[in-house]
């Protein structure tokens, strides 16, 4: 039974885990908050559902889902924080506000698009599945849940650590300016970075509307707020971070809920996230680059 | 002129009410401390109010008098993780806590009702009593303002480390904004409590972060006008066009991005720097103008 509840805890955290990937990416690159992550992962649920209600065939919804979000990312860089650099080059402050921003009109498009209605994918459109290994039951949308997470992981690493494309990016991150006079186009990064981050964020929209069958344009919000724990405990900008946080995460919410009263579970992570802003604010696997101000007297 | 006022009587409450949250959350904004956590110091300030009101029968001023102080311990609590933290985290620390307090709302159904929330709280606050409260937080923000206080938030606002190089100690006035904060918050939000009968958890939710912050981002960050330009322009553009009151979602957020892109200050501290630099063109301003946003 608890090697069932942990099970089902990896799975979920699987899933946080693209989701906090491309959050943490574009922190890593462009040091700045992206709440407008969650507005892109509701865009990819929402396009992929009207793909399928369309009568599209679903891997064709899914890969439109994430070129649509992944254009969406694109432009919220465009509109909300490319103007702010043109400025000065700390929008910490005004890039929370800005993204802030867009993630409300996204939220309110979407509201007006659904009427406020939770949206189901038809029956049928996810062969539903399951299998008995060593004694667990696991759906075939948690086995192709966990293959994506693998495959994108790694592809993300070997992407950003074996490519020339990925030095640039890592350039930029250290710093843009120097960049720039090696030849690098910092605004070519910053493109491909939220066009990465966004796709990730739409294929994720369409795995939690696949496995909690609901999609409502509220959705991004709780995934949000959860992707800030993960990225606080695993460490703001440090992939392998988010992905392990993401997994904690998951194991540990399946956890509380199955065994704590109901309502417990989401103080205790949330505890636990002022509990690692603490002791150890740049997470676990944090670089020292991103000092969250610790030791100031 | 009394007719007027009779007729939008629910819309000026409404503007009294959000000018209170505004300078809860100005107060930390001016000392250089990205917190959202007003919204939390408002629910534990109108169920605490409303609570002591409907279980304990206490009346209306002792009430909103607990629901202050208690805010106002509950901000001191915050000021200890967040002090250790800058910029980003200090948002995402502060986002947490206001969710922090919702699930908890949720949770002690005993004593909050949970999801169905607090009803049948008489109405113990009035117009006056908003006017008044408004009015004494307006002073309060001013004279400390003017105070060497004031001039420690800027300067710790501007440049954190010159700030400290300047003995300006960064803890202490981090904590003091984070008290105040908390008690303005909650002292608003009892009153909130007591006036609108009943209170429930998705009130204090994601939207209003969102609409106080949009206050304050378009109002201005800086001075004494910014939150009453910001409240009044949020309170009456509604009225004016139906469509924008039917999408208020969209409008914070159209709002919010237009006016940090185009107006980083805010309307009413750039609307309060052009009459200064009108009235005395010689004189040393703020030096604010070069800095953008910081």
């Amino acid at each position: 039974m608890i090697m069932q509840q942990i099970l089902n805890g990896v799975a979920s955290g699987a899933v946080y885990a693209l989701f906090a990937l491309g959050f943490s990416l574009i922190f890593g690159v462009q040091k700045i908050l992206n709440l407008a992550h969650g507005g892109v992962f509701m865009a990819g649920a929402f396009v992929s559902f009207y793909a399928v209600a369309a009568g599209a065939p679903f891997v064709l919804a899914v890969a439109l889902a994430m070129i649509v979000s992944g254009l969406v990312s694109v432009v919220i860089d465009l509109v909300a924080i490319r103007p702010l650099r043109k400025r000065s080059h700390d929008i910490e402050y005004a890039a929370i506000v800005s993204t802030l921003g867009i993630d409300m009109m996204l939220i309110s498009l979407a509201q007006q698009v659904s009427n406020t209605q939770v949206l189901r994918f038809p029956f049928g459109t996810f062969p539903i599945q399951f299998y008995e290994i060593l004694g667990l039951r696991i759906s075939l949308l948690q086995l192709v849940i966990f293959a994506l997470v693998i495959a994108i992981a790694g592809g993300l690493g070997w992407y950003l650590y074996r490519t020339s494309f990925g030095r640039q990016i890592r350039a930029v991150a250290e710093r843009p300016s120097t960049a720039s006079l090696l030849g690098v186009n910092p605004s070519a990064v910053y493109f491909q970075t939220f066009f990465i981050a966004g796709a990730l964020a739409g294929l994720t929209g369409v795995l939690i509307g696949l496995s909690f069958n609901s999609i409502h344009f509220l959705m991004g919000e709780p995934y949000m707020l959860k992707a800030f724990v993960v990225v606080v405990i695993g460490g703001l900008g440090s992939l392998t971070g988010a992905v392990v946080a993401s997994l904690m995460l998951g194991v540990l919410q399946a956890l509380t809920v199955a065994y704590l009263p109901t309502g417990v579970s989401d103080i205790l992570i949330y505890a636990i996230l002022f509990l690692v802003l603490l002791v150890q604010p740049n997470g676990l696997f944090g670089a020292a680059g991103v000092a969250a101000g610790v030791g100031r007297k | 002129m009394m007719q007027f006022f009779a007729a939008n009587q629910a819309l000026f409450d409404f503007f009294l009410l959000s000018l209170g949250f505004a300078y809860s959350q100005q107060i930390v904004l001016r000392a250089g401390v990205f917190s959202v956590a007003t919204v939390g110091f408002v629910a534990i300030g109108a169920y605490f109010a409303g609570y002591l009101v409907t279980q304990s029968g206490l009346d209306g001023y002792s009430a909103i008098a607990a629901g202050t102080l208690v805010a106002g311990a509950v901000g001191f609590l915050l000021s200890v993780p967040l002090s250790r933290l800058r910029g980003v985290f200090q948002a995402i620390a502060t986002l947490a806590f206001v969710e922090i307090v919702l699930n908890a709302l949720y949770y002690l159904e005993p004593y909050t009702g949970g999801a169905m929330g607090m009803n049948r709280i008489p109405k113990l606050v009035h117009s006056w009593h908003l006017l008044i409260a408004v009015a004494a937080v307006i002073y309060v923000v001013w004279a400390i303002g003017r105070s060497g206080i004031g001039r420690a938030w800027d300067a710790l606002r501007q440049d954190e480390t010159v700030a400290a190089c300047l003995g300006v100690s960064i803890r202490k006035y981090h904590t003091l904004a984070f008290v105040l904060s908390g008690a303005i918050g909650g002292m608003f939000g009892a009153m909130q409590g007591l006036y609108f009968y009943t209170i429930t958890p998705e009130q204090f939710g994601f939207a209003m972060v969102v609409s106080v912050l949009t206050t304050i981002v378009l109002g201005g960050r800086s001075t004494l006008f910014g939150p009453i330009v910001g409240a009044v322009i949020l309170a009456v553009l509604p009225e004016i066009a139906r469509p924008l009151a039917e999408n208020r979602l969209f409008l914070h957020g159209a709002i919010l991005l237009a006016v940090i892109v185009f107006i980083p200050d805010g309307v009413g501290d750039v609307l309060v720097r052009k009459l200064r630099r009108r009235r005395a063109p010689e004189a040393v301003l703020t030096g604010e103008q070069n800095h953008g946003v910081s």
